[in-house]
């Protein structure tokens, strides 16, 4: 479905060493336009250090980034006009207000004074626009940042975990902000998170990083569609049940007297469920078990890492 | 590049450190007013010296690492220098304006030594005409002479994410002024003695570095200030943030 999108971001053999050991390995990243693309990992997998990279804040040891068609190596600020940008955790002034801060920011962009106005209210900031920022909550402080990053009409938008430290209320507040922007303004957003939960609900692709490699790289549905479980039957003789099945050619197994088929269509089901009552076995039940998508990212990241 | 400087300014109008830039000149007046009597010969050069001495050799050095502290400090604290470096913008440009923010501070200092010197000079009713070429060739020549320190100290503070590391620095570097001015084979090159040494009046006092032609005095200047700029620049173009 993405591939005949226009590729937005692409990254090609990215690797990153800091002190001889590689924090980012042969990472090959890709954003199609419009996409929402979840880039997940555990804290220390490598996120933020690719999206600096991404940014041109930090130089690549080996491998190539393009955005919009561009090599960041050579066309660094005709890419960045079209960037915004999060990183880490917001960036700010403290000593001054939220006007002030745009207006800092504005002076490097080519944008109208109104655009300040539009990105406030944006992130509802408006009624505190002109109190310093150092006494703002860190949610408004986050809201701020991503005003900051809207700021530029920006095609690609970098957010790294940007529901950091925000209470439930602030994340779901930022999750809605972010889902409507692709709608509302077009944009394509790059954004990071260790959390899964957080990704899934609004990412529509998903890249999944660990230990410094990008080990997943699809839509999140196919990512869904893994953690559909496995049906169980409950059957007076499992053992009988599973040798009539297997001869039958339905691919089942037998583990500690639990029987299980990998078939999961309804259909599928049934025909099972009626060959083996017309073998006058006993269905006691038919039930499905689900594998969550936090204990697949978990198999995949591998348990050490922290969630 | 004007948009940048402007950026730079409404960072920097809202700090206190401006009251700074008015210390030193203020002290130099007070102590002009304590000490100068009303017959001394030269009144204008004894002034000079007084606020080489004071201002020059003390405050003016101190000045350049705080000023140098400051332009950095904001980007330091909360992020800034990712922010900035994202945007689209050269980090040379952002060299050179912060670079040049950090001068015009010390412009603004001298401009008010300036500014002291002559009310001071009113008040006391200091006799003739006003030296203008000495005042300005004395003003003047202690801001260029400030060019290689703040490089440095530029430098400094853009490697060290602390605001005190610098300051720090910077006053251990300060305080042997007192002696390496008098060293005319050492003084030269040493970027917290030049503003003194450029500041001083040439005319009656002429010992140690002193005797110095300004001409190889900011010849020195103007070299060390090419290596220091160029090396924090290329640091700076290399630094991951």
């Amino acid at each position: 479905m993405t591939t005949n999108k226009e590729t937005i971001l692409e990254t090609s053999g990215l690797t990153k060493k800091l002190g001889g050991k590689p924090v980012v390995k042969d990472v090959n990243l890709r954003i199609g336009r419009g996409d929402i693309y979840g880039f997940l990992g555990p804290n220390g997998a490598g996120k933020t250090t690719t999206i600096r990279m991404l940014l041109g804040l930090a130089k690549p040891t080996r491998g190539s980034i393009r955005i919009f068609g561009k090599d960041i190596s050579k066309d660094r600020l005709a890419i960045l006009r079209s960037v915004g940008s999060l990183v880490e955790y917001p960036s700010y002034y403290g000593h001054l207000n939220a006007i002030e801060n745009l207006e800092a920011v504005r002076r490097l962009l080519t944008v109208p004074k109104n655009r300040i106005d539009e990105v406030l209210s944006v992130v509802r900031l408006t009624k505190d626009a002109k109190r310093p920022v150092k006494g703002y909550s860190l949610g408004m402080k986050q809201r701020l940042g991503i005003a900051t990053a809207l700021l530029g009409n920006p095609e690609l938008l970098v957010l790294d975990e940007p529901t950091n430290g925000l209470d439930p209320a602030g994340i779901l507040e930022i999750r809605e902000l972010i889902k409507s922007l692709p709608k509302s303004h077009g944009v394509t957003i790059l954004i990071s998170s260790h959390l899964l939960s957080e990704i899934e609900q609004m990412a529509t692709r998903v890249g999944i990083i660990a230990k410094g490699s990008l080990i997943y790289e699809d839509r999140i549905e196919k990512l869904r569609e893994r953690s559909q479980g496995h049906i169980h039957l409950g059957v007076s003789e499992p053992e009988e049940a599973w040798k009539l099945l297997s001869a039958s050619g339905v691919k089942a197994s037998l583990v500690e007297g639990k029987l299980t088929v990998a078939e999961k269509n309804n259909a599928a089901i049934a025909a099972i469920v009626a060959r083996l009552v017309g073998e006058r076995h006993q269905v006691y039940r038919v039930e499905e078990e689900k594998v969550s998508l936090e204990s697949i990212f978990l198999d995949m990241t591998g348990v050490e890492g922290s969630l | 590049m004007i948009g940048m400087i402007r950026s730079e300014w409404i960072k920097l109008r809202r700090s206190v450190v401006w009251l700074l830039a008015a210390v030193s000149p203020l002290f130099v007046a007070v102590i002009g007013m304590v000490e100068l009597e009303k017959e001394a010969d030269f009144p204008w050069v004894a002034v000079l010296s007084i606020a080489s001495a004071l201002h020059a050799m003390l405050f003016l050095p101190l000045l350049v690492g705080i000023f140098s502290a400051l332009v950095c400090r904001y980007e330091h604290a909360s992020g800034g220098w990712k922010q900035m470096l994202s945007l689209p913008v050269s980090r040379m440009q952002v060299y050179a304006v912060k670079l040049g923010m950090v001068m015009l501070l010390i412009a603004v200092t001298q401009l008010l030594l300036l500014l002291f010197v002559l009310l001071l000079g009113f008040m006391k009713g200091f006799g003739g005409d006003i030296p203008w070429s000495l005042l300005m060739k004395s003003m003047l020549g202690g801001w260029v002479a400030c060019l290689p320190l703040a490089a440095l100290q530029l430098f400094v503070s853009i490697a060290f994410h602390s605001f005190a590391t610098p300051l720090a620095v910077n006053v251990i570097l300060t305080l042997p002024n007192m002696l390496i001015v008098n060293s005319s084979q050492y003084g030269p090159y040493y970027p917290w003695a030049q503003p003194m040494l450029a500041m001083m009046p040439r005319e009656d006092y002429g010992f140690g570095a002193f005797n110095l032609s300004m001409e190889t005095l900011f010849i020195v200047v103007l070299g060390s200030f090419c290596v220091f700029g160029l090396a924090g620049l290329i640091y700076f173009q290399k630094k991951s943030v």
